[in-house]
């Protein structure tokens, strides 16, 4: 969780970062990002000009291409006030854990970006800290688990918050899905540089998951969401995977009112 | 021992296809995994003795050549010898040497990685020494011709058939495979008679004490303390970061190494040596020598990005935690040391040409950082490793990547760095794939994404992007 | 070849210097621990055991179950000696072979080992140690069946013996023999790996410590075959604690 944040109100209005997969992917889950938030009584702001975070060049090795873009990923932001919230655990780690290596030879870009940085949020840290995991408390029903993606649980520490996010929504059926924190296989380009190697791990945790007899995986990462969908389908499996905003912005419209909460 | 890093995608594959192995492994998770979870659980002040054991190591690594000296000193003090070796095969001749010089005709080994970065065993066994490995799990691989696939668990790979195979002289297949006890007992009569009549043994050291001159040494067969005990020449071999400053940091380091490695409280036996026996003691060897090596050690030494992997303390948390090792198992890596601190000590010691494979073998997921007894931060020196790999940093470490994959970055970035192109490079491919697709999804993908879809569907590009959306929502969004 | 000098300078620069720096720092290491605080923490660790002795003696029963030692909980001497006799003739021993502890002398077992059909010897060679000396108590300790020693500490943390091998206590009495008889006094036992580390520290300190240690938490066991666990690889395949009370 985020320690030195310099966003101590709960505030009122922030600032979408969707990250590229969810732009170009999975725009839905930026839909209902802004759903969910608008919902809390937060407005939601978008950067038409926002592209990356740089992470998948970062990750591969290619520092000096993700370089600039991070360069203009900071540019972009600092531009705006108040807290920025990303759907993404991962993008959020690449942000405030990893533009520090990134930048190591530029110490003013390298503060910049931490700036920026302290007042970045993942989605369900920022609904968690800021509004508590039983503030949306809609209406769903079946069956769901939820899947720990790695940096969320690991770089960014949200764990149980989540879960508890689900386990609030009336008329859910929430079932813990064992070895929830080993991964899922995804690692970005890894899943498609070594997809052999990715693939075997997504088998153990598509096994999993299957015995769960869940109808529905929740995660918080668009990647890992498509790894096990993607899995799941070519398995001719039913079990759908879908991103915890969807699954809370479905349950605050199955609400008989829905009045904001604030 | 020669790498063999360079075929790490097809043994992985292999390895994949294995299904008696990929059960075998899963005791790695469900034995050593989850005993460390236990064993931490119960430890009630078990995160400030990662702090303490990692500040231990960072303060170690930062005086090495104090420690070195001080350590070398007392060994001396103590009577005995130490040998400093700047390679592997340096090392192993030197002991070889003292082999032939002491007229040593059977050693026994106890289980080091250090003695199988120089090939120690097959050496002595060609130049005509009886070598046994002591270590069951050393013992079965060294019958089978094989190399370690685990740094504690050696033969975890094995089946009890595998086992009764190379151990029991009357097993055929078809036979009742005899049980672990049994097995184990065999191995038990087999050793004894080696253990009796050997004059030379060589360990490792799981830390070495600088301020006393102490060895200390983690087992539970009981082999280390014959080793210590039973032969005239007692050799030990370490890797030059083992050293931990004084006795007191041995009560950290001990519960932190066990409970990692195997979720043990402590091993059966915990074996501290002060150099040759004392003049009046009824046995014990009455030469000790300690070989201590670099074997590129120094690379990581020299960095100060990866000189966090010298405070590894070889307990294989990391191994345990690591999805992918706990698929690929411990040969696919090619050397000594497998799983994610393999995936760093390998490139760099054996030279990272034929080994950039490894630390791209990783998700990121950040388990084995989350594992480790001293808190080493793994992920970030992979990905330095993949930065080194991929664009060459430093003038020891050559570029691997591929003039086609340096493209495929830079049209990356071309496309990253504005959204007018991003919108336009979405639409592209959009079109490109709608063909391929069905309710938004694709069999079969071009490359590169057709390794995905060998067993994955993979989803089509969004009709629209988000910001389209969001513009069409609400007029007055930014 | 690699001379010392040479070895440690290329240390030196790897670190980036160009001396070799002694450490100052005293907080992440007990090395820089003086001789008057080393002193310190074994007398606390010292009367720590003697003033919770009970306590101490009851945690170690338990532990030691638990690492897979046979606990016995003698009431007396007596009770001790005929528990230690029960062992040999179990076990058909012949061999017998003893620590000099001072714990096997103040229970007395000499007459019991030898009324159940078996030879004490002990292992000291009153000062010849000569090499024939030493494949003697070699053979010796490799054909005994059973190993009988007292402890020169106990951890109640884990479970765990502490010998210390010297003449009187050869390191093959408690590993060759199948079976090691531990005999354990009241206000031996420590409680935990601090505390045998610290009296261990202030043995170095004053210039006395032992050639050698040995921990020892249960009978030897590998798991090395499909991960289960077998007891008795190379070490004792059982391993008995015997608790003498206070008296």
């Amino acid at each position: 969780m985020l320690k030195n944040t310099t966003v101590i109100q709960r505030p009122d209005r922030v600032t979408l970062f969707a990250s590229c997969m969810v732009d170009q992917l999975a725009p839905n889950v930026g839909e209902n990002t802004v759903e969910v938030l608008e919902y809390l009584g937060v407005s939601v702001d978008f950067l038409n000009d926002q592209t990356c975070c740089g992470q998948p060049a970062f990750n591969s090795g290619f520092r000096s291409e993700a370089h600039p873009v991070a360069e203009r990923f900071i540019d972009l932001f600092e531009k705006v006030k108040g807290p920025i919230v990303v759907p993404s655990g991962s993008c959020a780690a690449m942000v405030r854990n990893y533009y520090g290596d990134l930048f190591r030879n530029d110490k003013e870009l390298a503060g910049r970006a931490k700036r920026v940085g302290d007042r970045l949020f993942e989605l369900t840290e920022f609904l968690s800290h800021f509004f508590g995991t039983d503030a949306i408390a809609g209406k769903s029903d079946g069956y769901a688990t939820y899947h720990k993606c790695c940096h969320l649980l690991r770089e960014i520490g949200v764990d149980e918050q989540p879960i508890e996010m689900l386990v609030n929504i009336e008329g859910l059926e929430f079932s813990p899905l064992e070895r929830a924190d080993v991964c899922c296989g995804f690692g970005g380009a890894f899943s498609v540089k070594m997809p052999d190697i990715s693939s075997a791990i997504l088998d153990e945790k598509l096994d999993f998951i299957e015995a769960n007899g869940s109808s529905t995986v929740v995660a918080a990462d668009t990647g890992c969401v498509y790894q096990m969908q993607g899995g799941l389908r070519r398995r001719g499996s039913d079990v759908q995977v879908v991103h915890i905003a969807q699954v809370l912005a479905e349950s605050i419209r199955n609400r008989s009112t829905s009045e904001p909460k604030r | 021992m020669k790498p063999l890093t360079v075929n790490f995608r097809s043994k992985a594959a292999l390895t994949l296809a294995d299904a008696q192995i990929q059960q075998s492994i899963e005791h790695v998770y469900t034995g050593f995994f989850k005993g460390r979870l236990t064993a931490a659980g119960e430890t009630p002040d078990w995160e400030n003795l990662r702090t303490k054991g990692k500040a231990i190591k960072d303060h170690t690594i930062a005086h090495l050549d104090y420690y070195l000296g001080l350590l070398t000193d007392n060994v001396e003090k103590n009577g005995g010898s130490v040998f400093f070796a700047d390679d592997a095969e340096e090392a192993r001749q030197h002991i070889l040497d003292l082999a032939h010089k002491l007229k040593i005709k059977t050693v026994i080994k106890s289980k080091s990685m250090v003695s199988e970065e120089m090939g120690l065993a097959e050496a002595m066994t060609d130049e005509g020494f009886e070598t046994v490995e002591t270590d069951l799990g050393e013992y079965i691989i060294q019958l089978a011709n094989e190399t370690p696939y685990h740094l504690i668990a050696p033969a975890v790979h094995k089946s009890r058939a595998d086992v009764a195979r190379l151990l029991d002289d009357d097993y055929k297949d078809g036979d009742r495979v005899p049980d672990a006890t049994e097995l184990t007992m065999m191995a038990r009569e087999k050793l004894r008679g080696v253990f009796e009549r050997a004059d030379m043994s060589v360990t490792g050291v799981n830390f070495a004490v600088a301020e006393s001159g102490s060895i200390a040494l983690v087992t539970n067969e009981g082999n280390g303390r014959m080793s210590t005990t039973v032969p005239r020449v007692h050799v030990a071999v370490m890797g030059m970061e083992k050293i931990v400053p004084s006795i007191q940091d041995l009560s950290t380091m001990l519960r932190i190494l066990i409970r990692s490695a195997t979720g043990q409280r402590i091993s059966t036996y915990v074996t501290m040596v002060n150099g040759k026996r004392k003049p009046d003691e009824e046995e014990g060897p009455e030469e000790f020598h300690l070989v201590i090596m670099n074997n590129g050690r120094q690379k990581l030494l020299e960095d100060p990005q990866l000189r966090e992997s010298l405070n590894c303390i070889r307990c294989g948390a990391c191994l345990n935690a690591c999805p992918v090792y706990r698929k690929v198992g411990g040969h696919a890596y090619g050397w000594v040391y497998p799983g994610p601190i393999g995936a760093i000590v390998t490139p760099v010691l054996t030279g990272l040409k034929d080994a950039d494979n490894l630390p791209s073998a990783s998700s990121l997921c950040g388990a084995c950082h989350d594992a480790c007894p001293v808190k080493i931060n793994i992920p970030r020196m992979l990905l330095e490793l993949r930065y080194r790999t991929a664009e060459g940093s430093t003038d020891k470490v050559e570029r691997t990547s591929s003039a086609k994959e340096r493209g495929i970055w830079k049209a990356w970035r071309m496309g990253m760095m504005g959204r007018k192109r991003f919108d336009i490079g979405s639409r592209i491919a959009s079109i490109a794939l709608k063909p391929l697709s069905r309710n938004g999804w694709l069999k079969k993908a071009p490359p590169p994404l057709s390794g995905w879809t060998s067993t994955r569907d993979f989803p089509v590009i969004a009709a629209s992007s988000l910001k389209s959306r969001l513009k069409k929502r609400s007029g007055d969004l930014k | 070849m690699a001379d010392r000098a040479k070895f440690i300078a290329g240390v030196t620069a790897g670190l980036g210097r160009t001396e070799v720096l002694s450490p100052t720092s005293i907080t992440e290491t007990a090395g820089f621990e003086d001789a008057a605080t080393a002193k310190a923490n074994a007398v606390k660790a010292s009367i720590d055991a003697l003033e919770r002795s009970k306590d101490l003696a009851d945690q170690m029963a338990e532990e030691a179950a638990k690492a897979g030692w046979k606990v016995h909980r003698a009431s007396n001497s007596e009770d001790a000696v005929n528990y230690v006799a029960r062992i040999c003739i179990e076990k058909k021993a012949k061999s017998v072979l003893r620590s000099n502890h001072d714990a096997i002398d103040q229970i007395g077992v000499e007459a019991a080992i030898t009324n159940a059909g078996a030879t004490l010897e002990t292992t000291e060679h009153h000062g010849e140690n000569s090499q024939a000396q030493i494949e003697k108590s070699k053979s010796k300790a490799f054909s005994a069946d059973i190993g009988i020693t007292g402890v020169d500490y106990a951890i109640a943390e884990t479970g765990t013996v502490v010998l210390h091998p010297r003449s009187g206590l050869s390191r093959l009495v408690s590993l060759a023999p199948p079976t090691h008889i531990a005999v354990l006094r009241p206000g031996e036992v420590l409680d935990s790996l601090d505390e045998l580390f610290a009296m261990e520290r202030n043995d170095f300190m004053s210039g006395e410590l032992a050639g050698s240690m040995n921990l020892i938490s249960g009978p030897s066991k590998t798991a090395d075959i499909e991960g289960t666990t077998v007891t008795g690889i190379h070490g004792p395949l059982e391993v008995h604690l015997v608790i003498l009370a206070d008296e």
